[in-house]
């Protein structure tokens, strides 16, 4: 569940999201649920010239198991968060 | 990831598997399907039920077409021109036949249902794509990788099984828990440790998805 509350915690901001077809869409993160759909509000393809028909999609859901990443905005990582709470994760909740 | 695209040919009748506890979700009438970037197919009827999209002809009820959820791998509110003439839901298909590259877009006709990467449907009434958009969120929601529960069993060191659990989700996220936590305890590095050997593994698996995403494009 460590990237699930992490996700959430991102929701509103600009990320990546990168799938395993190698489509690489960007938007506002507007939610995300526990098998980590995710759901995208004001996106645009990043290689709008491989992707020319998806260039402007109003809102997107992102089926969890296609995405390979998810690219964050750096402001949005707080490392020392993160090393607590994969501690915690790691240690079994 | 599924079968994608299946042939929907049971006498026009929309047949359920209700044992299984599949139910009927929405039904929109007067809906036009297009695959790829082929014609369209005009005037069905959309039948969206909590396993799949099943598409049906008024013409020709033998006609129709069906898409488990698990085989849609995005969907999305099309309004852009450029993007398609008229409004649309968007849709990616992902099939097990991924390795195929060959397609048919030379044809005007699908010669084989394992090759369609793109679904878009086509309401008469417009007004209605952001209902279908929900409804759609909400059935692939609904179907999960089949084998979420094994991973979960198998990394438990990764997923908790808090989720499963607990049928409430955490609201608080671990920003609240404990913050007082230092960093660079000593017991703290192994585990460190332990979950950076476990991105490394995903890492590989996601390398092999990649070389298979690769070889789709000549």
């Amino acid at each position: 569940m460590l990237f699930f509350s992490y996700f959430k915690d991102l929701v509103g901001r600009e990320v990546t999201v990168e799938l395993k077809n190698d489509l690489a869409i960007r938007g506002t993160l507007h939610s995300v649920d526990q098998y980590l759909n995710i759901k995208l509000e004001n996106t645009r393809v990043v290689d709008q010239d491989k992707y020319p028909h998806m260039l402007s999609v109003r809102n997107c859901f992102i089926r969890g198991s296609v995405v390979r990443y998810v690219q964050l905005p750096p402001e949005g990582v707080d490392i020392e968060i993160l090393h607590d709470a994969t501690r915690r994760e790691a240690r079994g909740g | 990831m599924g079968l994608g695209v299946r042939s929907f040919s049971k006498s026009g009748e929309v047949v359920l598997d209700t044992e299984n506890g599949e139910e009927l979700m929405h039904v929109q009438p007067s809906v036009d399907i297009v695959f790829n970037n082929f014609p369209p197919y005009s005037n069905g009827t959309l039948y969206i039920s909590t396993k799949q999209v099943i598409w049906v002809s008024d013409v020709d009820k033998s006609k129709g077409y069906a898409v488990d959820f698990v085989s849609i791998s995005l969907h999305a509110v099309s309004t852009d021109p450029e993007a398609y003439p008229l409004p649309c839901i968007y849709t990616q298909i992902d099939s097990e036949m991924d390795e195929d590259d060959s397609d048919d877009s030379e044809c005007n006709v699908i010669h084989d249902l394992s090759k369609i990467r793109e679904m878009r449907l086509i309401p008469s009434d417009p007004t209605q794509l952001d209902t279908l958009f929900e409804v759609f969120c909400e059935c692939a929601e609904l179907n999960p990788e089949p084998n979420d529960e094994e991973e979960e069993e198998e990394h438990d060191w990764v997923f908790n099984t808090d989720q499963t659990e607990n049928e409430e989700p955490e609201e608080e996220g671990y920003v609240s828990q404990n913050p007082t936590n230092s960093l660079g305890q000593s017991n703290g590095n192994h585990d460190l440790a332990r979950t950076v050997l476990e991105l490394e593994i995903n890492d590989k698996r996601f390398e092999d998805a990649e070389n298979n995403g690769d070889g789709s494009h000549h």
